[in-house]
């Protein structure tokens, strides 16, 4: 029995009908199984229709509005690919001028943040502004053909960081923006992962609730970038997280005031034997089990750093947390 | 199309790319058997009715069952659950305490007075004649009833039930919850004639010509012939009939000590009923294995693992891979047997076959040897039909060949199971080729549903979380007929439900609809049919596969599609 739905309801108005805000809809051009398309989709949703955006150049921007045509259902601007935090500075300005109360939020990728933007961000939350910045974490410049930035992980291979005789991929380490972001001493800086859908909603209404600059970056995989199939977009980002290479946080005023347990942290190998950007680290060479070994060490690191090991099993930890339920409770 | 001035685009226009055409594969729902149905032999779907309990719909659970199987209460006690053998969640911490369900449903139905959910039949419907009325027989009676045909219920015995009443002992089967039962499907309208034997007060040839149809379900209830040697001690009591003593007088002879022969249901029953009527020392002599672990697959007691354990506590010895040799006799009387080592081996063709041990040989001193090695169909007025074998010959569907419109299922069938679930399953299957038979339809297929395995489930979504387990009396208090088994409590059924997995079917956790990138599926909450919930929108769906990986139960299949 292959049994395609038996519609009592055209699909159009289905879509229309659907129980939760629609902020992205379809059409979008990005690629099968986008972790950036999923993330934008989870933040719209959380953040309601009281909001406009302020867009950095990069994939999210690119998929979502290929002229004449839009996916955005909310007010939604571009600008350049280094100024999103300035550009929503400037609309919460004019917002604020005409006592209206619409949340400004900026989004942009981890090179419109971490690195050419990072400049106009800082001034932004520096001023105090109430805008909520969401940086989509895919570790690299994806729209441009996966160039290496500040948020590309240690040892991972970009077009900028090709492994070869001298480097096992890329030679620096992956920056911290969260610290040094919340070092702004702004009132809420946290990172969160698509593979935990009801951490990210959270964390989208925590923020929304604040005034003042408030600042979250989703590890957002990338298919094509990583060198994973679409179906395992879900997978890999979980065992990002499951590994302690991402560690999932908030920071309030600088301080760290909570973070997802890991029940039982898995090792790092798991997490990047299944991606392509480190298939040179399971050669047989020396230098390739150095550099497995340092990924692991890092890994370790952030565990030991933010306490992530989860004490046993519990209802809020990397498993609690997706814990399916008969009548979708779970995605509440 | 109109193009917008300058660079701006009007909400949600992409609608207008239908981003579909980029797909080489699509997600489609695919509703695969959960293990737990596919295994239970009287076609309950535990699956289905784990969700209604899940939804908290008691009343839905129940109705979900007896589709299948009119006797909850009953099977609920005393299946030995291959659902829970087979149940996915087994492979991840302990399998769905399924029967325990199962048995609360039964019991909340006769507590609440619930009634099937089956339509009157009209006065002048076909009329079907039923031989026994056991759990094949019943279960017959009530499929044809539930699809709309009157049923003449015949037994030689003046009571209902069959071997639930007569075999198995009422500390594991209450005559209240039995009786409950079988009132509650006789209620439907059945014609029942007790004292009615096939061969005495009723003919075959009669009934083929004045009824629709028959069903033989006569069971097996003669005890097989057993002799040693050819020596028959004296005072030999089958332990089939002690049984049947217990179940109508409460009590048995005791003796000093017996060896009770078989490795079945019916030795370790009448082994615990001769230690209730207090014989100090009750072994039982089996040539296969004990169950557990190290079990040798094919040499394994037949008996309910459970139920053997449960012997074992109350001081049954049993002496597994043992043999008889001979009878040691006095005057007639049995002192003992001399016992030998014994083990199904494969011979030089790889066929098991079974080996004594010289060298092995031991002296137990007892004064009974009851044999329970099985028993056979009571020919009696089927003489005809059974020829010289000893069940009655069926087809796949239970059709009696070159018979015109005589079925047959059951202990007495030749596929017969020798369960309760095997006869209830029995009787629904006959009856739905009956049923086609008699409105001159095609006979039903026999194609199965794929089964969902284990490694399609997304485990990421379920959290270990330990199995509720039924009280247990302690053996001091298991006298009579004590029930030694009881119920679960209502938190630890629901609890139960929310471990189940699901398998195989939705269970609206919205992942699917939370997780797509492309919002290709849609939720539609209203839909009639649970498997209707979410809709693929394959406008835009690109086939990335995401949301089938992400399906915790393994209700979506990407399939090709060019
Ligand atoms: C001691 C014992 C313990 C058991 N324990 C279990 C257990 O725990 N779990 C389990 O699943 N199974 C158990 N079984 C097996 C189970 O009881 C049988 O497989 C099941 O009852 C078979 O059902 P049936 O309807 O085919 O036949 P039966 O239940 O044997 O019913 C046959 C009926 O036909 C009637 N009948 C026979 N001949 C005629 C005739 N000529 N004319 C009219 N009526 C006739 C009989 O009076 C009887 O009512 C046990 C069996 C025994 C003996
Ligand atoms: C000043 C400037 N330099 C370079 C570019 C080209 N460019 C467009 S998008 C992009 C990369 C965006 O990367 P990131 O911010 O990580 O977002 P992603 O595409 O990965 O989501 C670059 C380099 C540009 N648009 N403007
Ligand atoms: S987990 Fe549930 S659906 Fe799956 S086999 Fe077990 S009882 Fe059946
Ligand atoms: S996740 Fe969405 S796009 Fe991907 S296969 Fe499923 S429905 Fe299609
Ligand atoms: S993901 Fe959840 S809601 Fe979607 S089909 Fe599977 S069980 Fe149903």
């Amino acid at each position: 029995m292959n049994n395609e739905t038996t519609k009592t309801v055209s699909i159009e108005e289905l879509r229309r009908k659907q129980p939760r805000f629609q902020g992205i809809t379809s059409g979008h051009r990005a690629c099968l199984g986008c972790g950036e398309a999923l993330a934008a989709r989870l933040v719209t949703e959380a953040a309601g229709p009281d909001v406009m955006i302020a867009n950095a150049t990069g994939c999210l921007e690119i998929f979502t509005t290929p002229w004449p045509e839009s996916s955005w259902r909310v007010p939604w601007m571009h600008s350049l690919f280094e100024n999103a935090g300035a550009i929503a500075a400037g609309m919460e300005s004019a917002m604020k001028a005409q006592g209206k109360t619409t949340k400004v939020l900026s989004f942009a990728g981890d090179g419109g943040t971490f690195d050419i933007g990072f400049q106009a961000l800082s001034g932004m939350m520096e001023r105090g502004h109430n805008v909520l910045y969401v940086c989509y974490d895919n570790e690299a410049y994806m729209n441009t053909g996966i160039q290496r930035s500040s948020s590309t992980p240690h040892a991972a291979r970009t077009t900028t960081s090709p492994p070869g005789r001298e480097r096992m991929g890329k030679r620096h380490l992956k920056k911290d923006i969260v610290s040094i972001v919340a070092a702004h001493h702004i009132p809420y800086a946290a990172t969160t992962s698509v593979a935990y859908p009801v951490d990210l909603r959270r964390k989208v209404r925590r923020a929304m609730e604040i005034e003042g600059p408030t600042f979250i970056q989703i590890h957002s995989p990338c298919p094509l970038g990583w060198g994973h199939d679409g179906a395992e977009t879900l997978d890999v980002a979980r065992m990002a997280v499951e590994c302690g290479l991402y560690p999932v946080i908030e920071l309030e005023r600088g301080k760290l005031t909570g973070l997802l347990p890991i029940r039982e942290p898995r090792p790092v190998s798991d997490y990047l034997k299944v991606q392509q950007r480190f298939r040179h680290l399971f050669q047989d060479h020396h230098k390739a089990r150095e550099e497995l070994e340092h990924l692991q060490a890092l890994a370790d690191y952030n565990i030991e750093t933010f306490q992530l090991s989860g004490h046993g099993a519990d209802d809020q930890d990397t498993s609690g947390l997706n814990e399916a339920r008969r009548g979708g409770v779970r995605s509440a | 199309m109109k193009y917008p001035r300058g660079g701006y685009a009007l909400p949600g226009t992409t609608l207008a790319f239908k981003t579909g055409t980029w797909r080489v594969q699509k997600p489609v729902h695919y509703h695969y058997a959960a293990p737990c149905h596919h295994a239970c032999p009287a076609g309950e779907d535990a699956q289905a009715y784990l969700a209604r309990v899940e939804e908290g719909d008691f009343r839905a659970a129940w109705e979900t069952i007896v589709q299948a199987n009119p006797m909850p209460c009953v099977t609920g006690r005393v299946c030995l659950h291959p659902c829970e053998h087979a149940c996915n969640r087994g492979q991840f911490d302990e399998s769905i305490a399924i029967h325990s369900v199962e048995r609360y449903l039964g019991d909340m139905a006769v507590k609440e007075g619930w009634a099937y959910p089956v339509q009157p039949v009209p006065a002048n419907a076909p009329r079907v004649a039923v031989i026994g009325a056991g759990p094949a027989g019943m279960s017959n009676a009530y499929h044809l009833i539930r699809a709309g045909y009157n049923v003449t219920l015949f037994d030689a015995f003046p009571l209902a039930g069959g071997t639930l009443r007569t075999g198995i002992p009422n500390y594991r089967l209450p005559d209240e919850a039995l009786d409950a039962e079988l009132d509650r499907i006789f209620a439907l309208g059945i014609e029942f004639k007790p004292h009615h034997q096939l061969g005495r007060e009723i003919s075959l040839s009669e009934l083929k010509e004045q009824y629709a149809a028959v069903f033989l379900a006569p069971g097996a209830m003669q005890g097989r012939n057993w002799s040693v040697g050819d020596v028959v001690p004296q005072d030999l009591h089958q332990g089939l009939d002690l049984i049947k003593q217990w179940m109508t007088v409460g009590e048995v002879p005791s003796f000093q000590s017996a060896a009770v022969v078989g490795g079945g249901n019916t030795a370790i029953d009448v082994a615990r009923i001769l230690k209730r009527s207090g014989t100090p020392e009750v072994h039982i002599i089996t040539h296969n294995g004990l169950p557990g672990p190290n079990a040798i697959p094919g040499d394994v007691m037949r008996a309910i693992p459970r139920e053997v354990e449960h012997a074992q506590q109350e001081g049954v010895q049993i002496h597994e891979h043992r043999g008889i040799r001979r009878l040691i006799l006095r005057g007639g009387r049995v002192t003992g047997v001399e016992m030998v080592h014994m083990k199904k081996m494969p011979d030089e063709t790889g066929r098991l076959r079974r080996v004594a041990f010289e060298g092995t040989e031991t002296v137990l001193h007892v004064d009974q040897v009851i044999p329970a090695i099985g028993q056979v169909v009571e020919g009696e007025g089927m003489e005809r039909l059974l020829g010289q074998a000893d069940w009655l010959p069926v087809d796949d569907l239970f059709k009696v060949p070159g018979q015109e419109n005589v079925w047959s299922g059951g202990d007495a069938c030749s596929t017969g199971q020798g369960t309760v679930a095997g006869a209830i399953g029995d009787g629904r299957r006959a009856a739905e080729d009956m049923v086609a038979w008699l409105r001159g339809w095609e006979r039903p297929e026999l194609g199965e549903r794929r089964i969902v395995e284990y490694a399609q489930l997304n485990l990421t979504y379920f959290n270990p979380k330990e199995r509720a387990h039924e009280p247990i009396l302690p053996v001091a208090e298991r006298t009579g007929a004590r029930e030694v088994v009881s119920g679960l409590e209502r938190n630890q059924v629901m609890q139960e439900s929310h471990r189940c997995f699901s398998c195989g079917n939705c269970m609206s956790c919205d992942n699917c609809w939370t997780l797509c990138p492309d919002s290709a599926v849609l939720k539609n909450p209203d839909a009639a049919r649970e498997i209707d919930r979410y809709v693929f929108d394959y406008d835009y769906c690109k086939g990335c596969g995401l949301c089938a990986a992400e399906c915790p139960v393994g209700f979506i299949d990407m399939v090709e599609d060019n």
